[in-house]
C-alpha cells in the first residue's frame, strides 16, 4: 500500500493550467522530497492532497481510499505555508485548540510529547505572536503531529530559517520518523537539507511529474566529479579546459572535472604541464547539482 | 517500512465533532474581546436612544421624545415593515445589523490566521462549520439582545422614562427577537463563507442584509403584507409588543427554516469550492 497515490491529477486556476496530469506515488514510511521551481505545483498539490482545494480532474488516493475519506483525513498532518495559530493566545492554547478539532481524548498529554518533539517544551506559554519563525514552523510541525497522523504533508517548513533553526528542523524531522512511523511528504527549495532526511524524491516542473526515485536511485544517477586543488588553480583551470569538456570551479575554490575517467589522469595531466595538485577526492553531485543538471536537460535554464 | 495491518483509522462522530468545534468557537468567542466589546455597544446603543432623545436642542427648543415608553426601544408596537421615521426602526433588530459585523469580524478572523486551513485539513466537515459557526454567532448575537435589553431598562429608569407594558407581549417579542439571532446567524455565516476571500464585502453585505432593506423595499411594493413574515427581518419585526404564543412559533419556524436552508446552502458551497 502507498500512503499517497495520486493519478492524472489536474488542477486549473481559470486559464492557467498549475497542475497537468501529475502521478505520484508515495511509499507507506518514506520521507519524500518534493521538489520543483517556484510556481511548479508543489503547494497547489499538497493542497488537493489535504482537503484544501478540489482538484479539476484526477484520483487522490490515501492509504487506498479516497482523500476525502473522513477515516483517513482523520490521521493527517499539515504544515501548509504558516501554521494557522492565534497570534494572541499562546503556543499551548493554540495546540490545545488543535487538540480539540481532532476530538483528542488525552489533549494535555499529547501536546506535550509533540512539544518534546519539536524541542519546544520551555515556550508552551508565549504568545504565538512573539515566537520567531523557527518556532513557528516547529509549533506548526507540532500542531500536525498531534493525534499521531500516518501522514505528515510539510510544505517548505524549512525555509527562511537560519542556520541552526535548519539543524534543529533536521533533528525534528529525524525524531518524527523515528518516534512515530509517519509518512512525510515534504517540499523544499533548501535541496541541501531536503537530501539529508528524505528517502525519496520527486521533481515537478510545469504542473508535470518528471521523476521519482529513491535516494538509492539517485545515488547512482549522481555523477562523479574529481575535487582538486592545485598551486595555480587559475592556470589549472584554463589547461584542464583543453582536455576536459567540463571543468567548473567550486564555491570553495576546487576545480571539479565532471568528465574524468579517474583521478590519477587527472594528476598526470597536471603534472605534465608543471602544476602540483596538493589536494584530489572523487564525490558525486548534491542533490541540488542534480537537480539543476536535470533542469538543464529539460530546457528551463 | 510500516506493516500495512497496523494502519487502522478512526473517525469521531458527528457528536463528537461538532461539540469539539463548538468548544473551540466559544473559546475562542470569550477569549477575545470582541464579543465584549459588541456586547457594550448593544447595551449603549438603546440608553444612547432613551437617553438623548427629547434632550433640548442649543437653541433651547425640545424636540419631540422618539420613545414614549422604555418597551418601545426593544420592539414597536405593531409589526411595522414599512419605516417612516427612525422611532420605528430603532429597536432591538438594530442588534442585529451590528451582530452582523461581529460575525464578519469573527469568522474573517477564521481565514485571516489560517484557522479554518487547520481545521479542514483535519476529518472536520464542512457542515459542522457552519454549524458550529451559526449556533456560536446566534449565541452571541442572544447576548447581545439580552445585553440591549438591560440597557434599555437603565437607561429607562435613569430618565424616568414610562415603563407600563402588557407583560406577555413584550416576553412574546423578546423571545421571539432572541430566537431570530440563530436566523440571522446562519444568513451572515453564509455571507461569510460566500465572501471568505474578501472581508470588506463580507462585512458590507452583513450590513446590507441586515438592515432589511430588501425587506423594507417590499413592503413599500406589498404593503405590510403577513408574507413578509417568512423572511428574517419581517419575522424580527413581527416579533413586537403586540406579540403573542403564535409570535413566538412564528420566529421559531422561520429562524429554523432558514437555519437549515443556509446551513445547506454554505456547506455546498464549502464542498464544491476551494477552502483556502
Amino acid at each position: 500500500m502507498n500512503a499517497i497515490e495520486i493519478r492524472n491529477l489536474c488542477k486549473n486556476f481559470g486559464e492557467k493550467q498549475a497542475v497537468v496530469g501529475l502521478n505520484m506515488t508515495v511509499p507507506v514510511g518514506s520521507v519524500y522530497g518534493f521538489i520543483g521551481e517556484n510556481g511548479s505545483g508543489k503547494s497547489t498539490t499538497e493542497k488537493m492532497i489535504c482537503g484544501l482545494i478540489r482538484p479539476s480532474s484526477g484520483e487522490i488516493k490515501l492509504f487506498g481510499k479516497d482523500y476525502q475519506d473522513d477515516y483517513v483525513r482523520a490521521k493527517i498532518g499539515v504544515l501548509i505555508e504558516a501554521p494557522g495559530c492565534f497570534p494572541n493566545y499562546s503556543v499551548w492554547n493554540n495546540l490545545m485548540l488543535q487538540a480539540a478539532n481532532l476530538s483528542l481524548k488525552n489533549p494535555e498529554e499529547e501536546i506535550r510529547k509533540v512539544l518534546k518533539t519539536v524541542r519546544m517544551e520551555g515556550s508552551a506559554g508565549n504568545k504565538y505572536k512573539n515566537c520567531s519563525l523557527g518556532m513557528k514552523q516547529r509549533i506548526g510541525i507540532a500542531m500536525a503531529l498531534l493525534g499521531e497522523p500516518k501522514l505528515l504533508v510539510l510544505d517548505e517548513p524549512i525555509n527562511g530559517l537560519d542556520a541552526d533553526g535548519m539543524r534543529i528542523m533536521r533533528e525534528v524531522i529525524g525524531n518524527i520518523t523515528k518516534n512515530y512511523s509517519t509518512t512525510v511528504l515534504i517540499s523544499s527549495h533548501v535541496l541541501g537539507e531536503l537530501e539529508k532526511v528524505a528517502t525519496h524524491y520527486g521533481i515537478i516542473r510545469q504542473g508535470k511529474m518528471i521523476m521519482e526515485m529513491t535516494a538509492e536511485e539517485l545515488e547512482n544517477s549522481c555523477r562523479t566529479f574529481v575535487a582538486i586543488n592545485t598551486s595555480n588553480n587559475d592556470k589549472a583551470k584554463a589547461l584542464l579546459l583543453t582536455n576536459f569538456s567540463e571543468v567548473k570551479e567550486a564555491e570553495n575554490g576546487q576545480l571539479r572535472i565532471y568528465d574524468a575517467e579517474n583521478p590519477e589522469a587527472v594528476v598526470a595531466f597536471l603534472y605534465e604541464k608543471g602544476i602540483l595538485v596538493n589536494y584530489l577526492n572523487t564525490a558525486k553531485i548534491s542533490l541540488e547539482e542534480y537537480y539543476i543538471d536535470l533542469m538543464n536537460q529539460k530546457g528551463v535554464r | 517500512m510500516q506493516n500495512e495491518n497496523k494502519l487502522v483509522f478512526q473517525s469521531p462522530t458527528f457528536i463528537q465533532r461538532i461539540k469539539s468545534m463548538l468548544g473551540v468557537d466559544f473559546y475562542r468567542l470569550f477569549h477575545t474581546p470582541l464579543l465584549y466589546i459588541f456586547l457594550g455597544i448593544a447595551a449603549i446603543i438603546p440608553a444612547m436612544l432613551i437617553a438623548m432623545t427629547g434632550m433640548p436642542a442649543p437653541d433651547g427648543s425640545v424636540s419631540e421624545p422618539l420613545f414614549t415608553n422604555v418597551w418601545q426601544a426593544v420592539a414597536a408596537n405593531t409589526p411595522i415593515y414599512v419605516v417612516s421615521n427612525i422611532g420605528e426602526y430603532a429597536n432591538m433588530n438594530m442588534v442585529f445589523i451590528f451582530g452582523g459585523i461581529m460575525v464578519s469580524i469573527f469568522i474573517g478572523h477564521d481565514y485571516k490566521s489560517g484557522y479554518v486551513k487547520q481545521l479542514f485539513t483535519t476529518h472536520s466537515k464542512k457542515g459542522d462549520y457552519m454549524l458550529s459557526k451559526t449556533l456560536s454567532c446566534a449565541f452571541a448575537m442572544a447576548a447581545m439582545c439580552v445585553s440591549y435589553l438591560f440597557g434599555a431598562i437603565i437607561a429607562g429608569g435613569l430618565t424616568g422614562t414610562d415603563f407600563s407594558v402588557n407583560f406577555g407581549s413584550l416576553l412574546a417579542a423578546l423571545f421571539g427577537k432572541i430566537i431570530m439571532s440563530l436566523g440571522w446567524a446562519s444568513l451572515y455565516t453564509f455571507l461569510n463563507v460566500i465572501f471568505r476571500r474578501y472581508f470588506g464585502i463580507s462585512i458590507l453585505s452583513c450590513f446590507f442584509f441586515g438592515t432589511g432593506i430588501l425587506i423594507i423595499g417590499a413592503a413599500a411594493i406589498v404593503g405590510s403584507s403577513p408574507i413578509l413574515n417568512v423572511f428574517l427581518y419581517g419575522s424580527s419585526v413581527f416579533a413586537c409588543l403586540s406579540g403573542n404564543f403564535l409570535t413566538i412559533l412564528n420566529c421559531i419556524a422561520v429562524s429554523l427554516a432558514w437555519t437549515v436552508i443556509y446551513n445547506l446552502l454554505g456547506t455546498h458551497v464549502l464542498d464544491k469550492s476551494d477552502v483556502y
